[in-house]
């Protein structure tokens, strides 16, 4: 199947510009045999704003998992800021992964340290030793609009409010790119657009977002680029697009 | 250097949190080494004070008694305690004359004083007493004493010909059994330490798997956890160095004056303790090492 990739006539205009993510080729089969991807070819560019949308067990979040090294890709090249992921050796791995902000589903809060505390966490391990380290969490909790929540513990807020927190602790380093797997997937719709208003704005800041989602109305809503993964193949990649294709059932 | 000493910070201040944050693993954990601790500790004290009191009764045993005829010249006498002291075998001849053999048998309690009122004269031979290097050269140079013509034919030597054997058999035998005891106790304790950490780092795993996914190298990961490990053997060996010395000095309180009395032997104590003490910081250690392994290739 022939895939219409989304053109950024703009950019890809700019010889200088490169994409800040690229798949050539890319497959995926885990030693179960199960194949998660196939053949996927894209190219991501800074200041996109990108859904991955499909079915539960499509490959999104692998893909996701390819990106940061999590996994390996069994066939295909990757590439991230110029630099090929699948062939990085594992010393050079923490380098790759700063570049990312990640945010899950289940938060992956740590329970037994503060908003502040979980926030700071992620400057302390990337960046021991930085100054004002305080004021970059603080400031960091009021873009997210927690910064009265700082002394609270994960338990004591509401699931849209951790969700928060995660992304916080994803953006007090200042990635190039924000990586949000089914960011909304434990959330109520009213909270789930709180978050990818939150997202749109981090986007807006110049940081590539690219949300992995099944969140049909949110796509809509926000027409922004959309890549459709079906059986592990990319079958569509839209500027502006919608969750369905127009007289789709289903993915 | 900033960066360093903040990382440093970092490790040893999260290993102490979670020290404290997960007290019962981390009791049962040093609860867990510092009870093998202490039966490595008493393998290793009573291997080497049985061994103490063994090589004691061997340096007894290794004693050559040669009887000398009586009339024979001091000048003989001289010559044949030249040529013993002068083989490689020995390690030490001193001469006893009559008159010193009765006042030993006379401080032994032997009522010798009779028999020499009976016979007229001091029966006791003259002897060299020779202290031989090990209990096997006993019966080689029993041969040569035995071949020379100025030893009493009649009775020649005195040695304990019985004993000697089974000595060196118990020495053997005790320095192989301790040896390869502690050896599997230090064998069971680093698998046990080693599942011990890895339920405490099974509990952790969030923790980790952010550390990684934030760009933690795996070394900035391992650090807290080793720390914790090693935290841990040092207090599992602060525990079982308090039970072994304090069972040692009872064991040498309760001996003392009896015929088998366990003697204390303070450097050998010093150096057990420092060994426990490392002991229980390495096996921490590789065991938080191997612990953590699993969950940073994941």
């Amino acid at each position: 199947m022939t895939v219409a990739l989304a053109h950024r006539p703009a950019l890809a205009s700019d010889p200088a510009l490169r994409p800040v993510i690229s798949f050539h080729g890319v497959g995926k089969t885990y030693p179960s045999g199960t194949i998660a991807l196939r053949d996927v070819d894209l190219a991501i560019y800074q200041r996109d704003f990108v859904f991955l949308v499909g079915a539960s067990g499509a490959g999104k979040s692998t893909l996701v998992r390819l990106l940061i090294r999590d996994e390996q890709a069994s066939s295909g090249r990757i590439f991230v800021d110029g630099q090929e992921v699948t062939r990085m050796t594992r010393r050079k791995l923490p380098k790759l992964r700063r570049k990312f902000g990640i945010v899950f589903q289940d938060y992956k809060l740590l329970p037994t340290l503060t908003v502040g505390q979980n926030v700071q966490f992620s400057l302390q391990v990337t960046r021991p030793g930085q100054r004002h380290m305080r004021e970059k969490v603080e400031e960091t909790l009021w873009i997210v609009g927690l910064e009265d929540k700082i002394g609270k513990f994960p338990d004591e807020l509401s699931g849209g409010e951790q969700q928060r927190v995660a992304i916080a602790r994803a953006l007090v380093t200042r990635p190039r790119i924000f990586l949000a797997d089914e960011p909304t997937g434990n959330l109520d719709p009213d909270t789930s657009w709180g978050i990818v208003q939150l997202l749109l704005q981090i986007n807006h800041r110049g940081t590539t977002v690219l949300m992995a989602t099944h969140n049909r109305e949110v796509v809509d809503l926000v027409r922004r680029r959309v890549i459709a993964i079906d059986g592990g193949r990319v079958i569509r990649d839209e500027q502006e697009g919608q969750y369905l294709r127009e007289g789709e059932a289903t993915i | 250097m900033r960066r360093f000493l903040a990382a440093l910070w970092f490790a040893v201040s999260s290993s102490l949190q979670n020290f404290r944050r997960n007290l019962g693993v981390s009791i049962a954990g040093v609860c867990t080494m510092g009870l093998i601790l202490v039966l490595v500790g008493t393998t290793v004290l009573a291997t080497h004070l049985l061994t103490n009191v063994l090589h004691d009764q061997e340096s007894r045993a290794s004693k050559l008694k040669i009887y000398i005829q009586d009339g024979v010249s001091l000048a003989n006498i001289a010559n044949f305690q030249h040529q013993l002291q002068g083989d490689s075998r020995v390690l030490a001849v001193s001469f006893e004359n009559k008159d010193q053999a009765y006042a030993e048998a006379q401080s032994k309690g032997t009522d010798i004083a009779t028999a020499v009122n009976a016979l007229g004269s001091n029966p006791l031979p003259a002897s060299l007493n020779v202290d031989v290097k090990q209990l096997r050269y006993l019966v080689q140079l029993d041969q040569v004493a035995r071949a020379d013509p100025i030893v009493d034919p009649t009775q020649p030597t005195d040695y304990n010909s019985d004993v000697t054997p089974k000595i060196q058999t118990a020495i053997t035998g005790i320095e192989i059994v301790g040896g390869v005891l502690s050896g599997m106790l230090l064998v069971i304790s680093l698998v046990i330490i080693m599942n011990t950490i890895r339920t405490a780092v099974y509990a952790r795993r969030t923790e980790i798997e952010i550390m990684k996914l934030v760009g933690a190298t795996d070394w900035f990961v391992r650090w807290p956890f080793i720390l914790e490990g090693v935290l841990g053997g040092v207090f599992a060996a602060v525990l079982s160095s308090a039970i072994v010395a304090l069972a040692y000095k009872v064991a040498v309180g309760a001996t003392t004056g009896d015929l088998f009395a366990i003697p204390f032997d303070g450097p050998f104590t010093a150096v057990l303790i420092a060994a426990l003490f490392a002991g229980g910081s390495v096996v921490g250690a590789i065991g938080s090492y191997l612990g953590v392994r699993r969950f940073l290739a994941a």
